[in-house]
């Protein structure tokens, strides 16, 4: 059941069974106030009569007289009485009864009470209502009058207008469920909106938005709806940005696994089958070897990009930059000594917060690709700031256009030649990496002919 | 002479590989790591019209996609100019590229990592279609006159069965490279051929035999056979 049809339906009925209750009540009210009032007119009347015929009785010519006569004489005085509504008693015994209902007990002593007595009955169909009083003669004689009334009529008002009150109320109710209905749909149209808007989203439209105007809570919703939405949206986008990278990268590194297999394949393929000179097939097994450490190589670099993927296997420390530079350059002296370059190292920065094993890889790898791209001769600097450290060499520079590119997983700008070099695609990708994993970014430089500067700049 | 071969690949161990295999076939390649020196090079032969220069043009050129450069498909429209038909060799292994490669004229397009006996067929395939077939072939003293359809050793004619020349024409056409007795049967005696693999034994004994090649057809053990002449 919809929400507005819940609502709009509670409050009818909570409503009606209100006006109900309180309708009941007064009807009930005004029952017994008119029963009340009747038996009040009854008593009076009662008392009046009983006054009149007590002086009638004494003032009357009763005394000496046979009891026939005396009988004859009452029947006498109730008739001029006119009226058809009383019986009168004697001793408990009926003298005269002018109405058509026999009393079940003439001796009931209830009638004879101070001030009278009176009761309504039900009779099939009819009320009545039955009042008795002692008739105040002065010689004490033991008459009694009582009355008996037929007051259906009363209830009879009572049940018209009980239907009537019904039918001003089932008007009433109908016109309030009308406009409550209407109401509360309107009340609650922004949470349709807010519930097309989810739709929309939950079927694409990430761009959708939920448009209310109103001031309520519902409008609340909606604003942190908004901006739940504006979430999604961004890291969704940002999701399928990192799932293309990967896929490109995924992409790059099935082709450069195919390229030395390739060789691989060829070569031992063309030693089994085919009949080449010694000096061939000694060529073809250096291939052979050549692009196996080349995939051993790539399998490691992959590793650690791999590796670092798992944050968790990152320790950081307090590192003195100035020894961490120096290990650097002891392990890079060897290495850059045989191909007669030198590595100049300045640092004027202090302590800093990074994972040892990782920072130092990074400014391996830095510093290698600075000497890939170097001549024999050329010296590699390696320099810091304050938030910056930064490897410059002399080589031939990055082709402008390639800049943005060459931190893409496997991006060679000159393939050929870092591949002589042992170079596999991956080294700055792997920068990156481990530059973001300490909060710091990768800014290069270069100028083709003059030389690249690659910055590690942390945030502070 | 021999029929000269563009192999323009990037990777020099592939390309040594390739180089390798197609001297060793009989081919003469000519190997550039780079597209813009292969664009200059046929650019050069297009001007210059080698033939009359009395210098033979390229029969057919292997070219890798993904090249420094200009890329291969860049280079179809200097193939075209030059008269080259392309084989594409790449390891880009997606229907889209196949079909874009095929589309831009070229001839055939080979899947890296492949295998060398497949891309020597490939291309004598190609060859043949395209009208570059060798006219003769000559090993040691015996010369293959394909127009002919003759064998004649040292200007004698010999005698050979149409299935002994296939024969022949086939292990002499992709020379030093091994052929299994299957695939022998599957390319002279045709697929549907159900015969035992004895019949390529048998052929290539009358082979020996008429043309003196005890030494030169070798029997390559788990293999098959190979006609041997390197120079």
């Amino acid at each position: 059941m919809k929400l507005w049809i819940k609502l709009a339906l509670t409050t009818v009925l909570v409503l009606l069974a209100a006006t109900l209750s309180t309708g009941a009540a007064v009807i009930y009210q005004a029952l017994l106030y008119n029963q009340e009032k009747t038996m009040e007119s009854g008593r009076q009347q009662l008392s009046s009569t009983a006054y009149a015929l007590a002086r009638e009785l004494e003032n009357g010519p009763l005394k000496g007289y046979s009891q026939a006569t005396k009988n004859s004489y009452i029947n006498y005085t109730m008739k001029k009485f006119g009226v058809s509504e009383y019986i009168l008693i004697e001793d408990g015994k009926v003298l005269c009864n002018m109405t058509p209902f026999e009393l079940a007990d003439a001796g009931d002593e209830r009638w004879r009470q101070e001030g009278g007595y009176s009761i309504i009955q039900k009779r099939q169909e009819q009320y009545i209502l039955i009042g008795g009083q002692a008739v105040p003669t002065s010689d004490k004689s033991s008459y009694t009058l009582v009355r008996v009334q037929d007051i259906s009529g009363l209830y009879q008002d009572m049940k018209r207008q009980m239907v009537f009150g019904l039918w001003i109320l089932a008007g009433a109710a109908g016109v309030a469920m009308v406009l409550i209905f209407l109401l509360t749909r309107r009340i609650l149209r922004p949470l349709r909106e807010l519930q097309k808007a989810a739709t929309d989203i939950s079927e694409g439209d990430l761009g959708r938005r939920a448009h209310v105007r109103t001031k309520d809570e519902i409008a609340v919703v909606a604003r942190a709806f908004n901006r739940m939405a504006e979430r999604v949206e961004s890291q969704v986008t940002e999701l399928s940005r990192v799932s293309e990278q990967r896929r490109q990268m995924l992409g790059s590194l099935t082709h450069e696994l195919k390229t030395p297999m390739t060789s691989i394949i060829g070569y031992s393929d063309t030693l089994l089958h085919v009949n080449v000179k010694k000096e061939q097939r000694e060529r073809a097994l250096w291939h052979i070897r050549e692009e196996c450490s080349r995939l051993e190589r790539l399998s490691s670099k992959l590793m650690n990009l791999m590796g670092l993927y798992e944050n968790d296997s990152i320790s950081m420390e307090e590192i003195s930059m100035e020894t961490l530079f120096h290990r650097v350059a002891q392990m890079e002296k060897y290495h850059l000594e045989q191909m007669g370059m030198t590595l100049e190292v300045t640092c004027s920065m202090g302590k800093r917060r990074v994972d040892r094993d990782l920072f130092e890889s990074l400014l391996v790898n830095l510093i290698d690709n600075g000497a890939k791209a170097s001549r024999e001769g050329d010296k590699i600097f390696l320099e810091s700031e304050k938030n910056r450290i930064t490897v410059r060499d002399q080589g031939c520079g990055i082709p402008e256009e390639e800049i943005g590119r060459v931190t893409e997983a496997f991006y060679m700008v000159d393939k050929a030649r870092s591949r002589k070099a042992g170079g596999c695609g991956l080294g700055l990708a792997l920068c990156v990496m481990i530059a973001r994993l300490h909060g710091a970014r990768l800014e290069i430089e270069s100028k083709v002919g003059q030389g690249t500067a690659v910055s590690v700049i942390f945030p502070d | 002479m021999k029929t000269k071969i563009l192999v323009v690949e990037d990777d020099s161990s592939i390309s040594e590989l390739i180089c390798m295999n197609l001297e060793a076939a009989g081919y003469e390649p000519l190997p550039f790591t780079d597209g813009l020196l292969a664009e200059r090079f046929l650019k050069e032969i297009s001007l210059n019209e080698p033939e009359s220069a009395g210098m033979e043009a390229p029969a057919l050129a292997l070219v890798d996609v993904m090249l420094p450069g200009k890329d291969g498909f860049e280079l179809m429209e200097d193939f075209q100019r030059a008269g080259i038909p392309v084989i594409y060799l790449t390891a880009k292994d997606d229907v889209l590229s196949k079909v874009h490669g095929l589309k831009a004229g070229a001839e055939d397009y080979i899947v890296k990592p492949f295998e060398v006996l497949e891309l020597l067929v490939r291309m004598e395939k190609v060859l043949k279609r395209t009208g570059r077939s060798r006219k003769i072939i000559q090993i040691q003293d015996v010369t293959i006159d394909l127009a002919q359809h003759s064998v004649s050793k040292n200007g004698e004619r010999v005698a050979l069965k149409p299935l002994e020349y296939e024969l022949l024409v086939t292990l002499a056409g992709s020379r030093n490279v091994a052929f299994s007795r299957e695939e022998l049967l599957n390319r002279i005696w045709g697929t549907d051929y159900v015969g035992e693999t004895r019949t390529v034994d048998v052929h290539i004994g009358q082979l020996r035999k008429k043309l003196g090649f005890h030494k030169v057809i070798r029997t390559i053990s788990k293999t098959g056979y190979r006609l041997e002449d390197l120079e």
